[in-house]
């Protein structure tokens, strides 16, 4: 019957009720947006990582992840790539030659790390194929073709088909340059990617660098990602004298954001729970005090005080948890509708794309953050009755039966 | 008959340190299984405290009050709402019905604080509100009930804990005639069927003319103890 009261006692002030429950179910809504938004942001930020440049696995020789030195080569890569594209678990797999140097075109000249790579085996592997918006990806047959990103073309004012030279370090050690032909424009969408990546065919790279048969880096990308670290391992032990990294070994910042979501999801719905929380002991205080005398009476007649703290508490946790259904309704409606359509923040492009972001978030809802809400907001609900409840149990009822 | 309610030199002080304002002053009263006693007196008189004190709602500030031999003067606060579910019935001025509960749950809630069976509840609950007239009212809300009828659901709340006695304060106060007329026949004969033990404070010459015994309280002093 203490249920079936506390109930009721949340609706004798109707209005007041509906407000907290709207309350409750608009924070819940704003926190688990943000965190659905973040979320989604953050899944394609790393989507969009492996797709255009990390890859789940990378082979190095272990000497050429510290100062990218031309000789630190996979001496046996050919070798390797195709045992790799012989693996069940292996969707794609790609050799890359990767150098830094300089591009220099008749205005201005700029740093650059240059990739060769081997055009039909990168398009399994990266999407930078599917980026390009001017000219191809290598779809012309003569020598000396080089993608590059929107950004670097407009920094050094070239256009599609103009020439531009590459300057770098060979094998050697001799300062070398190769005059390369602008086949493709591409745009990803991390503007600091393009303005400072090119890519070159393999072997027109490997003719100037002078390094034969060998290769600086292994991409691969798998059949199914979650199998990432299990993958790796196995790989690890084949080939123990190369560096074998998986995507977050490789970009540990993204793996710790990736991470850290769930902790920023708590402490931001906790900060709009203790914010409600103030509205709700609000609420509970005055339903207290104008039932004053109705404690008074209860108490007179035999309830006592365990029972009379259980009954706030329970109108206090009745009266928040109301508004969860609506909050976690509202939220799956809309986040489930914006999860097809996206968000468009093509207004913000210039800033997003900067940091690898897409124009286009799609919020992902996690089943998961469900029941931790549900319990903070119940927890929250519980201490926010203890000082109305309180209040109550420190009546006389002898006092308090006779208040108007 | 022995005696159910004894005071011995019952006092109650307010503002003891500043202005004293003794609203019971050392008053000895006894209270017989049985009886049907009026507490009469101008306003301010003492009334509502003595049956306070002796229902165990305020601490006195003097004295002791003995329910059946037992002194409740030094009980816990605790131990005194258990006392009073076990031992008093009360029936207050405003009736102070559970307003979200209907008639029937109004009384059943006493014997669910007293952890009674549902069946047996359900079925006391009925029986109560039938011996007052309201067997059609059953599930009716407060608000959609009479002053004088909540006042009889009140009574039957009262009944509902199976008390040795029933405290009611200006129990016809809000009523009009019809209902305290009512209202009066019915504790009457809960009194003379049940032999349940009534003490009511009370204005009305009615109550009063009901009444086998009288008290006349004045400045917080019995002036008149009257039996019929």
């Amino acid at each position: 019957m203490l249920f079936k009261i506390a109930w009721r006692n949340i609706w004798r002030n109707r209005t007041r009720s509906l407000v907290v429950i709207s309350a409750v179910a608009v924070g819940l809504f704003a926190g688990m947006f943000i965190m659905a938004f973040f979320q989604g942001a953050i899944n394609q930020e790393i989507e969009s990582m492996v797709e255009t440049q990390l890859s789940h696995i990378q082979f190095h020789n272990p000497a050429f992840i510290d100062d990218k030195e031309v000789n630190d080569t996979i001496a046996n890569g050919q070798s390797i790539v195709k045992r790799l594209k012989q693996d069940r678990d292996v969707k794609a797999v790609s050799g890359r030659l990767i150098t830094a140097g300089m591009v220099s075109s008749s205005s201005t000249a700029s740093g650059v790390e240059i990739h060769g790579v081997n055009p039909e085996d990168e398009r399994s592997v990266s999407d930078i194929s599917k980026d390009v918006i001017e000219g191809g990806y290598f779809t012309g047959l003569k020598k000396n073709e080089i993608v590059v990103g929107e950004k670097l073309a407009d920094k050094l004012s070239v256009k599609l088909h103009n020439k531009i030279v590459l300057t770098f370090q060979s094998k050697t050690g001799d300062l070398t340059a190769g005059s390369f032909r602008i086949a493709g424009i591409f745009r990803s969408r991390n503007s600091s990617f393009d303005q400072v990546t090119v890519f070159t065919r393999f072997d027109d790279l490997a003719a100037i660098l002078g390094t034969t048969g060998g290769m600086h880096e292994i991409a691969v990308v798998l059949k199914e990602g979650q199998k990432t670290n299990a993958v790796a391992a196995g790989l690890k032990k084949q080939y123990p004298s190369l560096l074998v990294q998986t995507w977050t070994e490789l970009s540990p910042q993204m793996a710790l954001l990736s991470g850290i979501m769930d902790q920023m999801m708590y402490i931001i719905i906790g900060i709009i729970l203790l914010a409600l929380m103030f509205g709700i002991i609000n609420t509970m205080l005055m339903a207290v005090l104008e039932r004053q005398r109705e404690f008074g009476m209860l108490m007179a007649i035999g309830m006592n005080k365990p029972r009379v703290f259980a009954m706030i508490v329970l109108e206090s946790v009745m009266l928040t948890c109301a508004g969860i259904p609506a909050g976690i309704l509202f939220t799956s409606l809309t986040v489930g509708s914006l999860a097809k359509h996206g968000i468009d923040l093509s207004s913000f492009s210039k800033a997003l794309s900067q940091y690898g972001f897409s124009n286009i978030i799609y919020p992902v809802l996690k089943q998961s953050m469900f029941m931790p809400v549900i319990l903070m907001t119940a927890l929250t609900a519980i201490l926010s009755a203890i000082y109305p409840a309180i209040k109550a149990l420190r009546f006389k009822p002898a006092e308090a039966i006779h208040k108007i | 008959m022995g005696n159910i309610i004894e005071s011995h030199h019952l006092s109650k002080t307010y503002n003891p340190d500043t202005i004293p304002v003794h609203a019971v002053n050392n008053v000895d009263l006894a209270v017989e299984e049985g009886e049907f006693t009026a507490l009469v007196g101008p306003s301010g008189s003492g009334k509502t405290t003595l049956l306070n004190l002796i229902g165990g709602l305020d601490y006195p500030t003097g004295g002791e009050v003995k329910i059946e031999g037992v002194d409740i003067t030094n009980m816990s606060e605790n131990k005194l709402i258990d006392f009073r579910l076990k031992n008093i019935g009360f029936v207050f001025q405003a009736y102070n019905l559970i307003p979200v509960l209907t008639a029937s749950e109004n009384v059943e809630f006493v014997m669910l604080l007293q952890k009674t069976s549902k069946n047996e509840r359900e079925k006391r609950a009925v029986e109560l509100l039938t011996e007052v007239g309201l067997k059609d009212k059953l599930n009716k809300r407060p608000s959609e009930l009479s002053g004088g009828q909540q006042q009889r659901v009140a009574v039957a709340r009262a009944l509902a804990s199976k008390p040795r006695f029933i405290l009611a304060d200006e129990p016809t106060a809000n009523l009009d005639s019809v209902s305290t007329e009512n209202l009066l026949e019915i504790m009457a004969k809960l009194n003379k069927e049940d032999n349940m033990t009534f003490i009511f404070s009370t204005h009305d010459q009615r109550v009063i003319d009901k009444a086998r015994r009288v008290v006349t309280l004045v400045d917080g002093k019995i002036v008149s103890d009257t039996k019929k």
